[in-house]
């Protein structure tokens, strides 16, 4: 019973800099898996080493049981969606989608058979004669896709793929891409530096900062447990305050944080925050302060105005305390 | 003030633009009039096609044409083949010693084989091409300059395209020809034209290399042909110059926008 | 599991995979990178070989310096460098400031100016060697069309290729035709780079066409006259075209240059010894514009 795809102690030197130490994982038959991090975290060295585009300095890649190190990136039976959509400028959007059926000389027949289905898959049927230049940001995207579609190919790397379109189109694509995923069974790798997408579309989610694994958990996982206190800033928005403490760092996400007003039912409890910006966003407002040295932000429902300056006392449930050591910021077992 | 020297300006530039159109305009003249009207200018001189029909006789203008197309035809396409893998290599393969290969390579933009027409001419002796369109060729088959025009052209390609293209499957040579040929088009008209011009126009190598006929390409011939002790007329003259250069003439009415931007593009780079 | 007979590290992967990228970097390299070294990098080394151990036609077995030190006592070739330093000093800078004024005006707002364009432009795809024979009867002194015009205005004529003090300049004028236009193409592609603002500014502020050319155009057109001018002065060294019609250098040596003059000994006088001789000067000359050159790129860089 082994995994789809396993990645072993894979590591990436650039000039003698760690670009990827000793990454492991494994990636199940039709999951989808998003490796996520900030900005030159290695997360997409991590998916051009998959893919072949780049070579590992040591480690190991198996793709369905057989180590593909040695294979040229056409050979590894997977396709690739990339951030730019890379799609060839002086083609047409059908000769786009056909270019590798074409290169591996797919017989004609089967070649329009998967190009229609991809097609209407992806519901890009009366711009298949356009060149690229006539395509919006949206459109791109599907063409992208539709070429991964038609390449029938088990395993999808996905390089950041929805970066490039505005919040709206980005919202209706991660549903679709979704959908698509599970209607053609296909296993993902999906490369982000966005928690959304990673939390609403992944069943794993792979977390990387400067070359190294923090975790590797379901989605809610990550909310609820954050392992590192840098999981724990990089997750959720805004990120979960870190009270320093004696004895260890302490953690609790703003939504956690209420505000105790007249005739709250602990109206005693709590502590005092110095208040010194309010942010109003709409359906809630985020209000920070200053306590026991640290910085803390509270997210509070509806308009709320409290003046620079003033002493408000705040209160959080003991079950939403997370604790961390303060050497190294990893979770610490015994809560509460 | 102003306005007269505006005027004045205008005029410069128009009486210099006829200054420089003159010797064609002038070659037309001579010959498509009698040769008595050679040097005399009148609005009632007979045309005639007589001066073409005897320049066409005085010399072997099909077979000089032929060698011409067959020469410019030969480095034209060597050029491109060559000089397309070169700049491959040069814009995106990391091997070792490129820096230094580079630097050969842009050697040959100042050291260009008109003037090594010495050894040059030694070493085509020694593989028997003397006075054959292989040998007119051959110097000039890797050019520096189409090297490095590609080589910039090729730099601006994503290098997400190539990677596309090699998870499809794509070997070294068809990424080559499916991704980076067609997205430099622009750059091989505009080397073309630049090349073309140059090698229909070349003298003093196939001047050099070429002894009969059989390879002597329009401009060696026109030498020969327009020598005063040929004893051939002005008119007669004029038509075989007309002869020699209007097929390019020709070409670069047809493509003038393209030839005027190649020219710039290749200059800029 | 899989390769367990084999064992692949990613070690011997990368190494096998990095040379067999050299290789295919090489195998693409090769063909061009062979003709470029039998045509222009061996012929280098052999025609400075030759200078030092070759004699007329022959090789002599030991080093000799006998055609250096007859290249000091010769003549002919003083008067050969003479001229081809005073070619490249006039043609170029006057090309230069036709090509200036041509682009300007092409590049302005007169009427028809496309047509302007193509007859700067017309010399620079004409083959120097047919266009030189129409030159050839403009120039010839008893029929040519430049005597018969000062005929007119009374003068007796000049002989333009036959007079040793007058033939060098005849084959400027060509040299001059044949270049401006092409110069003309750089600055055309520089002055569609300048920004428009610049010249709304300066007509806020009033200034004369002839302050807003010295303060905003010329300047701007620096880096292109730096890279023009050493252009221009290797095409002074390269274009000898025109002489084999014209005047083949005479009368008496008075309009030979320096690759006709090279021409001549290899292939006239059968010395391909002192041609290489020649040669190695000539290529000392291109070396010091190329170091120029260089300099001028950096420039370049610098001004941007």
């Amino acid at each position: 019973m082994s995994s789809f795809l396993k990645v072993t102690n894979l590591c990436r030197y650039y000039d003698n800099v760690a670009a990827v130490q000793k990454i492991n994982f494994e990636v199940n038959e039709g999951e989808f898996v998003a490796l996520l991090g900030p900005s030159g975290c290695g997360k997409s060295t991590t998916l051009k080493m998959i893919a072949g585009l780049e070579q590992p300095d040591s480690g190991t890649i198996e793709i369905q049981g057989k180590n593909v190190l040695d294979r040229a990136p056409g050979k590894r039976n997977l396709s690739m969606v990339f951030q730019s959509y890379a799609l060839f400028p002086h083609l047409s959007v059908k000769e786009n989608i056909l270019f590798g059926l074409k290169a591996r000389k797919v017989p004609k027949p089967e070649r329009q058979a998967r190009l229609d289905k991809a097609v209407e898959m992806v519901g890009l049927g009366p711009h298949i004669n356009k060149k690229p230049g006539q395509l919006s940001g949206g459109q791109s995207q599907r063409v992208a896709l539709a070429r991964s579609i038609v390449s029938n190919a088990p395993l999808c790397l996905m390089d950041e793929p929805l970066s490039n379109l505005d919040t709206k189109l980005r919202a209706d694509m991660r549903t679709e891409i979704r959908s698509l995923q599970k209607q053609l069974g296909l296993t993902v790798v999906y490369v982000t530096h966005d928690q959304i997408e990673a939390m609403s579309m992944a069943d794993k989610i792979i977390l990387l900062n400067q070359g190294r694994i923090e975790q590797t958990a379901a989605p809610e996982h990550f909310y609820d447990k954050p392992l590192t206190t840098f999981v724990a800033s990089f997750i959720g928005h805004p990120p979960m305050n870190l009270i320093p403490q004696a004895d260890c760092v302490l953690g609790v996400r703003p939504e956690h944080v209420v505000i105790v007003g007249d005739g709250d039912i602990g109206a005693n409890t709590g502590v005092e925050m110095v208040v010194k910006e309010c942010d109003y966003q709409g359906s809630e407002t985020i209000v920070t302060g200053e306590y026991s040295g640290a910085e803390i932000k509270a997210c509070l429902a509806g308009k709320r105005s409290i003046d620079n300056g003033e002493v408000v006392k705040i209160r959080w449930e003991p079950a939403a305390e997370h604790r961390f050591s303060k050497q190294g910021g990893q979770r610490l077992k015994a809560d509460g | 003030m102003s306005r007269t020297l505006h005027i004045l300006s205008v005029f410069c530039a128009w009486a210099l633009g006829f200054v420089w159109l003159f010797p064609l305009i002038y070659a037309i003249w001579a010959a498509i009039h009698p040769p008595e009207y050679a040097t005399h200018f009148s609005l009632f001189a007979p045309l005639t096609m007589e001066n073409f029909k005897a320049a066409w006789n005085e010399a072997p203008f099909m077979r000089y044409m032929l060698n011409t197309v067959i020469i410019t035809t030969i480095i034209l396409a060597g050029q491109l083949v060559l000089c397309t893998l070169a700049a491959y290599a040069l814009a995106r393969m990391e091997f070792i010693g490129r820096g230094l290969i580079f630097a050969l390579v842009l050697m040959q933009l100042m050291v260009v084989p008109e003037i090594l027409i010495v050894e040059n001419y030694q070493t085509l002796a020694g593989l028997n091409l003397v006075d054959t369109h292989w040998g007119v060729a051959l110097p000039y088959l890797a050019s520096a300059f189409g090297i490095f025009l590609l080589r910039q052209t090729f730099k601006t390609v994503p290098q997400d395209l190539e990677n596309a293209a090699k998870i499809e499957g794509c070997s070294v040579l068809a990424i080559i020809w499916k991704v980076y040929v067609p997205l430099a088009k622009p750059t091989y008209l505009a080397f073309s034209l630049v090349s073309v011009s140059y090698h229909w126009n070349n003298f003093l190598w196939p001047l050099v290399i070429t002894n009969t006929e059989k390879s002597r390409p329009l401009t060696v011939g026109m030498s020969i042909f327009g020598a005063p002790e040929s004893g051939v007329d002005w008119s007669i003259i004029s038509a075989g110059t007309l002869i020699s250069v209007g097929p390019l003439l020709v070409l670069f009415i047809l493509f003038q926008r393209q030839f005027v931007q190649s020219f710039m593009q290749a200059g800029i780079k | 599991m899989a390769n367990s007979l084999f064992p692949l590290t990613a070690y011997t992967i990368y190494s096998t995979m990095q040379s067999s990228k050299q290789i295919h970097a090489w195998l693409l390299l090769l063909p061009a990178m062979c003709l470029l070294v039998a045509f222009t990098h061996y012929p280098v080394v052999k025609t400075i070989a030759r200078s030092f151990y070759g004699f007329g036609t022959r090789w002599e077995s030991k080093p000799t310096l006998e055609n250096y030190r007859y290249l000091l006592e010769d003549d002919v070739l003083m008067q050969v460098l003479y001229n081809s330093f005073l070619y490249a000093a006039i043609t170029v800078p006057v090309s230069i400031v036709l090509a200036i004024a041509m682009a300007l005006w092409v590049n302005g707002k007169l009427a028809g100016k496309g047509l302007l364009r193509t007859a700067y432009f017309t010399p620079t795809v004409l083959p120097m060697i047919s266009v030189a024979n129409i030159w050839l009867f403009f120039y010839s002194p008893e029929i040519g069309l430049l005597n018969k015009l000062l005929g007119l205005v009374g003068h007796g004529g000049i002989n333009w290729l036959g007079d040793p003090s007058v033939a060098l300049y005849s084959l400027m004028a060509m040299t001059i035709w044949k270049e401006a236009g092409f110069f003309m193409i750089f600055y055309l592609a520089a002055l569609q780079t300048i920004d428009r603002n610049l010249y709304d500014a300066a007509a806020i502020e009033n200034a004369s066409s002839w302050t807003v050319f010295r303060r905003i155009t010329f300047p701007l057109l620096m880096p292109t006259t730096l890279f023009v001018l050493v252009n221009a002065l290797l095409n002074a060294f390269k274009l000898v075209d025109h002489l084999f019609i014209l005047t083949k250098g005479g009368p008496n040596n008075a309009s030979n240059l320096l690759l006709y003059y090279i021409f001549e000994n290899a292939f006239s006088f059968f010395d391909t010894a002192y041609a290489s001789a020649l040669t190695v000067l000539l290529l000392v000359v291109l070396v010091v514009l190329a170091l120029l050159q260089f300099g001028v790129i950096e420039k370049r860089v610098h001004y941007r």
